[in-house]
C-alpha cells in the first residue's frame, strides 16, 4: 500500500494541478480576509470591529472557502485517471482496484494537510498585519486557534469527498461542475426554503459552517459533531467510489 | 497447473537491470471460453485459444470482430460473462506481481503535461520497482532524450513507443500488445518487427500482438489467431497458414478453354471460368504438371499455367468474411 500512496504522489506532484489549486485557494482567502477586515467595524457590512472575537473569528474561518479548491483537488485525482484513460495502465499495475482508490484516498488525504496549512497560514498572514495595522492582530489561541483547527480539518475532508466523488462520476467536467453547483446554488436554496432549512445542518455545507463557526448558531450542530458529518460524507463517497471503480468494466 | 508460485521468487530490485538479457521462465496463457455480451452484442464468442512462450503470435481479425475485449478480459479489465484466462494457469488478477510478469500496451494512454521519463516512473513506483527502471527501458524503446518532454507533444509513434516502454517496466515474460504498429512509420514498424523478435526468439518470452491487418505482422508473426464476430477461425502456424494459401488452384489459359475444361473435368478436377481473364480457367484439383500434360495429350494449346499464388490477405479475407457486417453494427465502437 505503501508504494501505492506514494506512486498517487509522483502522480500529484509530475503535473501543475497542485501549484494552481495551491495558489488560487491563497488568492482567494486572502483576498476575503483583506475584505472583511477593510470593512471590519463599518456599522453597513454588519461585521464586528477589528480587536472583538467576532471579527477575528470571522476573519479566520475564510480560509474555509478553499473548500471549493480542495474537493476540487480531490476529484480532478480521481477522475484524471478516466479523462486521459490512465485508468487502464493504473490497474494494469494494481488489478486489485479497491487499493488503487484507498491509495488515493490515503495519498489525497495527507497532500492536503500541508496544503490546507498553507492556505491558513496566508489567511492568518493577511489578517494579521491588516487588522495589526488597524489596531489589533488576532492572538492564535483559544477559540481562534478552534477555528483555524476546524478549517484545517474541514479542507482535508473536502478532499476525501473529492476523491471520492471523482471515483463515483468517473466523468471530471461532470464531477467538478457537480459539485459547485451543489455546494453554490443546492445547498442556498435549501437552506432559504422554511420546509428544507432544517437539514442544512446535516449537509457538507453546515457541517462546514458548524466546524469553523463558535457562535452561538442555533440552527448549526457543534464543531465535532460537523466534524462527524463530514467524516460521514467523506466515508459514504469513499465507500461507493471504490465498489464503483471495482465493478465497472475498464474499455 | 498453478506453476506460478512455483517459479522462483521475483528478482530483487537491484537484480531487475542485469536480469533483463537474462532468458526469462517460460509462461503460457491459456484463454478458455472467453463470452462478453455488451447490450445486444456479443463482443466475444466461446473465445478460446493459447499463446506459446518463445513465439511471436498474431491475434488478428477485422475491427470490431472483439480484439481489444478479449485482451481487456484477459488482463482483469472487462470481467468476462464466462470463460477465464490464465497465465501458467494463474488469473491476471491473481498474479501477486502482475508487471513483473505481464506488461501490455492496450491503448496510448498518458497524462500530456507529465513528461514521458514521469509517467514511467509512476508506474515503476505502483510496482515496486527501481526508479531506475524507467531510464533504462526509455532507451530500450529509443526514446532516451525524449523523456524529459511533456508527453502531450510525442508524436503517434512515440506515444506507441512510451506505450512498449510501460509494458516493459517490469521486465515481464509475457508481453501483450493491441495494434502496436497503429502510427508508427515503416522505420518504426521494421524496428519493433526486430524487437519483438528478439524478445520472444532471443530470450523466450510470450508475445502477443493484435493486428487487424495480416500483412502488417505477417513477417513478425510465427503463430496466428484469427478471430471474427467474437468466433475463433483459425489457429495454427504461419506454415500451415500458408500452406492452406490457395493451393492446389491453378490458372490455366487457353485459346481452346470450352474443350480444356471438358478434358479437366473428366479427369476430376473441379473448373471455373477465371473472372476477368478471358479465356482463363480456374482449375483446382490438379497440379500445373498434370494440367500441363493433359493438354499435351489432349492437344489443347495452351497459353497460360500457373499455379495460383493466392495471397495470405487473400486467405484472411476469406476466413474473416463472414464478419465485416458485423464491425458496422453497434460493436463498431469495439474497434481493435
Amino acid at each position: 500500500m505503501g508504494r501505492l500512496v506514494q506512486a498517487e504522489w509522483t502522480k500529484l506532484l509530475t503535473t501543475r494541478v497542485w501549484i494552481g489549486l495551491l495558489l488560487g485557494s491563497c488568492l482567494l482567502v486572502g483576498g476575503f480576509a483583506a475584505l472583511f477586515t477593510a470593512f471590519a467595524g463599518n456599522d453597513e457590512s454588519g461585521i464586528a470591529p477589528v480587536g472583538t472575537p467576532a471579527y477575528e473569528q470571522l476573519a479566520l474561518a475564510v480560509a474555509a472557502n478553499a473548500n471549493i479548491l480542495f474537493i476540487v483537488l480531490g476529484i480532478i485525482g480521481t477522475t484524471q485517471e478516466y479523462r486521459h484513460r490512465t485508468a487502464t495502465p493504473t490497474f494494469l499495475a494494481t488489478p486489485h482496484r479497491g487499493r488503487v482508490v484507498i491509495a488515493k484516498l490515503v495519498a489525497y488525504a495527507l497532500a492536503a494537510v500541508p496544503m490546507a496549512l498553507v492556505v491558513i497560514a496566508a489567511n492568518v498572514l493577511v489578517v494579521s498585519v491588516y487588522a495589526g495595522a488597524k489596531g489589533e492582530g488576532p492572538s492564535l489561541s483559544g477559540d481562534n486557534l478552534r477555528v483555524i483547527g476546524g478549517v484545517w480539518a474541514a479542507l482535508v475532508l473536502f478532499t476525501v469527498i473529492g476523491v471520492g466523488v471523482g471515483a463515483l462520476l468517473r466523468n471530471q467536467v461532470g464531477a467538478i461542475v457537480g459539485a459547485l453547483v451543489y455546494l453554490f446554488v443546492v445547498e442556498g436554496v435549501i437552506r432559504s426554503i422554511p420546509a428544507t432549512q432544517g437539514f442544512y445542518k446535516w449537509l457538507p455545507g453546515g457541517a462546514l459552517e458548524a466546524m469553523t463557526a463558535t457562535f452561538d448558531m442555533t440552527d448549526l450542530l457543534s464543531a465535532w459533531q460537523g466534524g462527524l458529518v463530514l467524516l460521514a460524507y467523506a466515508l459514504v463517497f469513499s465507500v461507493l467510489g471504490t465498489l464503483i471503480a471495482v465493478r465497472r468494466d475498464v474499455v | 497447473m498453478a506453476a506460478a508460485p512455483d517459479r522462483p521468487a521475483p528478482p530483487e530490485e537491484d537484480e531487475i537491470s542485469s536480469a533483463r538479457q537474462a532468458v526469462v521462465d517460460p509462461v503460457r496463457v491459456d484463454v478458455q471460453g472467453l463470452t462478453k455480451t455488451f447490450g445486444q452484442v456479443r463482443a466475444v464468442d466461446d473465445l478460446s485459444f493459447t499463446v506459446e512462450p518463445g513465439q511471436v503470435t498474431g491475434f488478428l481479425g477485422p475491427n470490431g470482430a472483439g480484439k481489444t475485449t478479449t485482451l481487456r478480459m484477459a488482463l482483469g479489465l472487462i470481467t468476462p460473462d464466462r470463460g477465464s484466462t490464465a497465465f501458467n494457469g494463474v488469473p491476471y488478477r491473481a498474479l501477486p506481481e502482475p508487471m513483473r510478469q505481464v506488461g501490455a500496451v492496450l491503448e496510448t494512454a498518458f497524462h500530456p503535461a507529465r513528461s514521458g521519463r514521469d509517467h514511467l516512473r509512476v508506474y515503476a513506483r505502483a510496482a515496486g520497482l527501481p526508479a531506475g527502471r524507467a531510464d533504462e527501458v526509455l532507451a530500450q524503446v529509443g526514446l532516451g532524450p525524449a523523456g524529459r518532454r511533456r508527453a502531450g507533444g510525442y508524436s503517434l509513434g512515440m506515444r506507441q513507443r512510451l506505450g512498449l516502454a510501460t509494458a516493459l517496466l517490469g521486465d515481464p515474460a509475457v508481453l501483450v500488445l493491441d495494434e502496436p504498429a497503429n502510427g508508427l512509420d515503416p522505420e518504426g514498424i521494421q524496428w519493433l518487427r526486430g524487437f519483438l523478435r528478439h524478445l520472444s526468439h532471443d530470450q523466450g518470452r510470450t508475445v502477443l500482438v493484435s493486428s487487424h491487418l495480416l500483412s502488417e505482422v505477417e513477417q513478425t508473426v510465427d503463430r496466428v489467431v484469427i478471430v471474427g464476430a467474437g468466433r475463433l477461425v483459425r489457429q495454427g502456424s504461419m506454415a500451415e497458414l500458408r500452406a492452406g494459401a490457395g493451393a492446389g488452384d491453378v490458372l490455366v489459359r487457353s485459346p481452346q478453354a470450352a474443350a480444356l475444361a471438358e478434358l479437366l473435368r473428366a479427369a476430376g478436377a473441379g473448373v471455373t471460368p477465371t473472372d476477368g481473364v478471358p479465356d482463363g480457367l480456374t482449375v483446382s484439383g490438379l497440379s500445373t504438371a498434370e494440367i500441363g500434360g493433359r493438354a499435351f495429350t489432349g492437344g489443347v494449346e495452351l497459353h497460360e499455367l500457373r499455379a495460383h499464388t493466392s495471397g495470405l490477405e487473400e486467405v484472411y479475407f476469406r476466413l474473416t468474411a463472414g464478419s465485416e457486417q458485423y464491425a458496422a453494427g453497434p460493436a463498431g465502437k469495439d474497434a481493435a
